[in-house]
């Protein structure tokens, strides 16, 4: 069906989200808790567009905004515009100088406040991408604990989980940097556990730990001899095409 | 001689009649029904029953058929009762009702101020029945309706008497529940869901607490209905892990249910099954939200999803869901066994029915009321509720739970019902109303409704997370003094953003105790910032008291009753106030029958 979204006219299936109708559209809606790895979070708000439906309107926020008729969207009225300030500044108030959101706050030009109190030390947004990864890799080693203004990410207890592989997947997804990884030499420490890393049998290279190679392994059904970096991997296939090329 | 004779004894053994005793005041009495013997004159039944509504003036005894009702029962009332008015047809004056306005003495519960406009349909059974025994409920046309819907009705011909009811959900948001449950027949997939809401979190409401304690089977009989409309076979009953009693009666009523043959496989042979599970919440509030409950259920952390797909199509683990209140199940049976059309024709156009209602707070007759919709405020506080306690002026009701909003004096004539409410910057929520007087801050009462949402809100969402902690810093500060210029506007910004962009309903209403509070009293937000003064005096950064030596006559009940030492005076002098020791709790200028204590 057609959508029409800031007067373009755009091609969307029937339950598919807006944000990624708008995406593939070259339509820019701006986000900070999204991944295309992973469903919409919903959390952060920054997506939020208004939807015009029989003459009247309403905020929807469209990451999680499945397209079900033909309606019309604008991403950036200025209602919009000054909602996603005032959700722009509180969310500064919560993590003072990150770089996702100071880019944001520039290019919404929100202005300084200095009525409350900030919280200098936090770097999480609570977006929840880091659980939702988790969850995908089939681990559920953290999750959201607590509610309110005292919500947080944690492991069970805050003690090292037994179920963390040391993937580091949370933290990749992290838009804020909020998941400190520290790696030295053969050791990697996450969520308060320390990890022994395994090294390539190519190059040496330190790059992934027991666990999460055990995991794999398990999940393949067999198990790999040579272990590979991601580089020395890439390396690998491409060798082994050169080589089927040049048996041709 | 009326050998033979046969009398019921009640003995209200809801939650607050039991913290007051009156579980041994039930035993009592049985042990002396029990030593009469069977020779007696008087074949007495004593039973226990759920909560009358009445709390206030607790443990209450009902003596059947005389219709004699005691309040404020005693253990050491239990011989006199029982000799006086079980033996014999003596009514005991000193325990009977007195009337407040009259100053008579009421025999009969019917003519008590309290219960007089009261209208129980939801609270039909509920001090009537022993909530324990479901022949009890049986006797009271109990599972008629459902008997009625199975053998006799289409699945549609229900669906349809619902619509004609009018019926709204009487859990906050009152969407049509026959609407609701037409939409979720109409999906062709299968297995579906019916969800009863106990997470009842609200401070001060109790209604669905004393249904499913006093009441249960009617649950259970409305979800039995609910499920052969929209064919689903299984059920689940979320109740809040701290509601002990209502779980045990619950679960004893679904055990009853399920011998009888109401419940489970091929239900009095009609092929039919339906079974019920309980759930206990963890004690959460959120978890009241309808998709957070579900998720609860689910076994995944208690937070709403986006609502752009209805639970009435993909609800509980992605399949089609009914969830209403504990009160819209209790109403289900009536409209059953009733029509449509009559319980349509109580209450207004666009609400029907009645509501139940815990009124609470500076009110004389506190308990829970069930009324019919478009009632006016004022009936409801000056004549069930006898009005302002102490006689003091009134100042505002909250309705609607920690989202609702403060309504003020000037709207006291409006009615109550779902739409009226909203208009007026509160809402139904599940029916709590607080009535406060003028010794009440504003600023303060929005202030504890945002602290408690703070802590409450699921904390997934930035405006409802982020918004209300700032929102709480300036109140907080607001009430300390420390208020500053622009941030009666910077609250207005917070609340509108929130009420648009939160993810649940929680959110969206999280700005209303703010919103109403600075709507009809700003200027009690002002003179906090701009004056540093508390109107109320309860503030105690912003408030003075002294004693206005005009006014004071030196009775010395203030001095009596200061905590602190502070006040001095000779008798029938003039009084005088120490700020140095005073700890501004106010105790002074509530106990003096003059007005010479002021606030400055």
């Amino acid at each position: 069906m057609d959508i029409k979204i800031d007067s373009k006219i755009c091609k969307a299936e029937y339950g598919e989200y807006l944000l990624q109708v708008a995406g593939r559209n070259n339509i820019y809606i701006p986000t900070l808790c999204h991944s295309d790895a992973l469903p919409g979070q919903a959390s952060c708000r920054i997506c939020i567009v208004e939807v015009i439906e029989n003459g009247s309107s309403k905020v929807v926020t469209s990451c999680v905004f499945p397209i079900t008729k033909e309606i019309e969207v604008i991403t950036n009225s200025e209602k919009i515009n000054r909602m996603r300030r005032t959700l722009l500044m509180l969310l500064s108030m919560r993590v003072s100088n990150n770089e996702a959101l100071n880019r944001l706050m520039v290019e919404y030009s929100v202005p300084a406040i200095n009525r409350f109190t900030l919280d200098m030390n936090e770097k999480c947004i609570l977006c929840g991408l880091c659980v939702k990864a988790c969850e995908e890799v089939g681990q559920y080693a953290i999750s959201t604990v607590s509610r309110g203004i005292t919500k947080k990410v944690s492991t069970p207890y805050q003690e090292p989980s037994i179920s963390c592989i040391g993937c580091g997947a949370c933290a990749s997804v992290c838009p804020t940097g909020a998941i400190d990884i520290l790696e030295e030499g053969s050791k990697r420490l996450i969520w308060n556990k320390t990890f022994e890393l395994m090294q390539c049998t190519r190059c040496g290279e330190y790059f992934a730990t027991k666990e999460q190679l055990d995991y794999i392994n398990e999940r393949l059904g067999y198990e790999t001899e040579v272990l590979l970096c991601e580089k020395c991997k890439k390396n690998a296939v491409s060798e082994s095409l050169k080589n089927i090329v040049q048996n041709l | 001689m009326r050998t033979g004779r046969k009398k019921t004894i009640l003995v209200c053994c809801g939650t607050g009649c039991l913290a007051n005793n009156s579980y041994h005041i039930y035993m009592k009495l049985k042990n002396l029904t029990a030593e009469a013997g069977i020779d007696a004159e008087v074949k007495p039944i004593i039973k226990s029953t759920g909560c009358n509504g009445f709390c206030e003036k607790g443990p209450i005894v009902k003596i059947i058929p005389d219709d004699i009702s005691y309040y404020r029962v005693k253990l050491q009332d239990a011989d006199e009762i029982f000799e006086k008015s079980v033996l014999r047809d003596e009514v005991i004056d000193r325990l009977l009702y007195k009337d407040m306005s009259t100053g008579n003495r009421v025999k009969s519960q019917k003519d008590n101020e309290f219960y007089r406009k009261q209208m129980k349909l939801a609270l039909r059974n509920i001090g009537e029945v022993d909530p324990a025994n479901i022949d009890d409920y049986l006797e009271r046309d109990g599972y008629k309706a459902f008997r009625k819907v199975f053998f006799e009705m289409t699945p549609q011909e229900v669906i349809k008497e619902i619509e004609k009811s009018g019926l709204r959900g009487r859990g906050g948001a009152g969407f049509p529940t026959g609407l609701k449950w037409k939409q979720c027949a109409s999906y062709d997939s299968f297995p579906k869901y019916v969800v009863c809401n106990g997470d009842e979190g609200d401070p001060g409401a109790f209604m669905d607490r004393s249904i499913m304690e006093g009441d249960p089977n009617t649950v259970i009989e409305g979800m039995l209905i609910c499920g052969y409309a929209i064919g689903a076979n299984h059920g689940f009953i979320y109740i809040r892990d701290e509601y002990s009693l209502a779980i045990k009666n619950i679960s004893v009523a679904i055990d009853a249910a399920k011998k009888r043959g109401f419940l489970g496989e091929n239900i009095l042979g009609s092929g039919i099954d339906f079974d019920l599970q309980i759930v206990r919440g963890g004690g959460a509030f959120v978890c009241g939200e309808s998709t957070a409950l579900m998720s609860s259920i689910e076994g995944k952390v208690g937070e709403p999803r986006a609502k752009y797909i209805r639970s009435v199509e993909k609800g509980l683990w992605g399949q089609p869901t009914i969830l209403n209140n504990v009160e819209t199940w209790a109403n289900i049976p009536l409209i059953i066994i009733k029509g449509g059309e009559w319980f349509s024709s109580i209450g207004t156009k666009n609400s029907t029915g009645t509501k139940v209602f815990s009124l609470v707070g500076k009110v004389k007759n506190t308990g829970l009321v069930e009324v019919p919709m478009g009632i006016t405020l004022k009936e409801l506080i000056y004549e069930i509720g006898g009005g302002v306690i102490g006689n003091k002026k009134f100042k505002a009701v909250q309705s609607g739970g920690p989202s609702g909003g403060c309504i003020p004096e000037s709207l006291l004539d409006m009615q109550v019902d779902f739409d009226t409410l909203k208009e007026s910057g509160s809402m139904m929520g599940s029916g709590g109303m607080i009535v406060m007087d003028e010794r009440t801050c504003m600023v303060e009462v929005a202030k504890y409704y945002v602290n408690f949402l703070s802590e409450e809100s699921c904390g997934k969402c930035t405006p409802c997370r982020e918004g209300l902690k700032r929102m709480l810093e300036i109140l907080n500060d607001i009430c300390k003094g420390h208020g500053q210029p622009g941030d009666i506007e910077m609250l207005e910004e917070i609340c509108d953003t929130l009420s648009e962009t939160a993810l649940c309903g929680l959110g969206k209403t999280a700005p209303n105790p703010v919103i109403s509070t600075i709507r009809h009293f700003r200027n009690e937000y002002e003179a906090h910032i701009f004056d540093k003064k508390c109107p109320a005096g309860i503030c105690k950064e912003l408030t003075k008291y002294f004693i206005d030596r005009d006014l004071c006559t030196g009775c010395g009940l203030c001095k009596r009753n200061c905590p602190a030492n502070a006040i001095s005076g000779n008798a029938k002098s003039a009084h005088t106030l120490d700020l140095e020791k005073c700890i501004k709790c106010g105790n002074c200028k509530d106990t003096c029958r003059f007005g010479a204590v002021k606030v400055e």
